[in-house]
């Protein structure tokens, strides 16, 4: 893929790869020069990366007695 | 990691104390894992309980050529999977409609730093999130989960749940952008 014809649907195309693999590759350069040119990509780009530090940060605390209960169960208490 | 080597060698000979370690090294982790793909307390708890039964059952099996973590992720994915074969796929949305098209940068662009609620502590936020993931369907909810959430990488994601490399990045590619769109929709 050539960086001059970078378009919208490649960038939506390779995301995957351009978010956290092979940021080094030809066609990942030429998708983060295109981020950086097309507005409409950028705040694509930005929001999946926004959603996924949304379901990353969100985090259960476990039960208080669940350890005791899990323990228990699997006949490890002593 | 030399220490979890030396409890898991105690653990397989049948030491309890080193098997109780283990659990309290790996349960907060499980537990939150079971609830972020099945999004309910209870089942979470109930599959924490079923994975570590497992690693127990098994744990002679391991052969320690991946990290028990991974171990366990797949034992977790396992058992998920397996309770969701048993629900209708009309419960989720069908990911053929999300193509890789211009229009869902264009059409779908919207300013997120204007949103109010964006901190993960918010319930309204909780609630759209737990909305969206709960109408993908399992098989990609954990794809989207190991990879992005839990920060496996695409080959041991693919390994975990016995898929192709590049299933893998078209699952995660089609998630990604229904997660996004759909997050986007709930926020307009």
């Amino acid at each position: 893929m050539k960086e001059n014809e970078i378009k919208c649907k490649d960038v939506v195309n390779h995301i995957c790869e351009s978010l956290g693999e092979d940021l080094n590759s030809a066609q990942c350069i030429a998708i983060k020069k295109h981020l950086g040119e097309c507005k409409n990509c950028a705040s694509y780009f930005k929001t999946v990366e926004m959603t996924i530090d949304f379901y990353k940060k969100y985090n259960v605390e476990l039960p208080e007695d669940a350890h005791d209960k899990l323990l228990k169960s699997l006949g490890l208490n002593t | 990691m030399q220490e979890e080597k030396l409890l898991i060698s105690l653990a397989k000979s049948g030491d309890k104390a080193a098997l109780a370690e283990l659990v309290k090294l790996y349960e907060s982790t499980i537990y939150n894992f079971a609830f972020k793909i099945c999004r309910d307390k209870e089942k979470a708890e109930n599959i924490m309980q079923e994975t570590f039964y497992s690693m127990i059952k098994s744990l002679n099996q391991f052969e320690g050529d991946s990290k028990l973590s991974t171990w366990l992720y797949r034992i977790v994915s396992n058992h998920c999977l397996m309770g969701a074969r048993k629900l209708k796929s009309s419960n989720f949305v069908s990911l053929d409609e999300i193509e890789d098209d211009e229009n869902n940068v264009k059409e779908l662009a919207v300013d997120w730093d204007s949103i109010p609620f964006k901190s993960t502590e918010n319930d309204e936020l909780k609630k759209i999130l737990d909305d969206s993931i709960k109408k993908l369907h399992p098989d990609y909810r954990v794809v989207f989960l190991l990879r992005d959430v839990e920060g496996l990488s695409t080959e041991e994601t693919a390994s975990i749940l016995e898929l192709t490399v590049p299933a893998v990045k078209s699952r995660l590619h089609r998630a990604r952008a229904f997660l996004r769109n759909d997050i986007n929709e709930a926020f307009k």
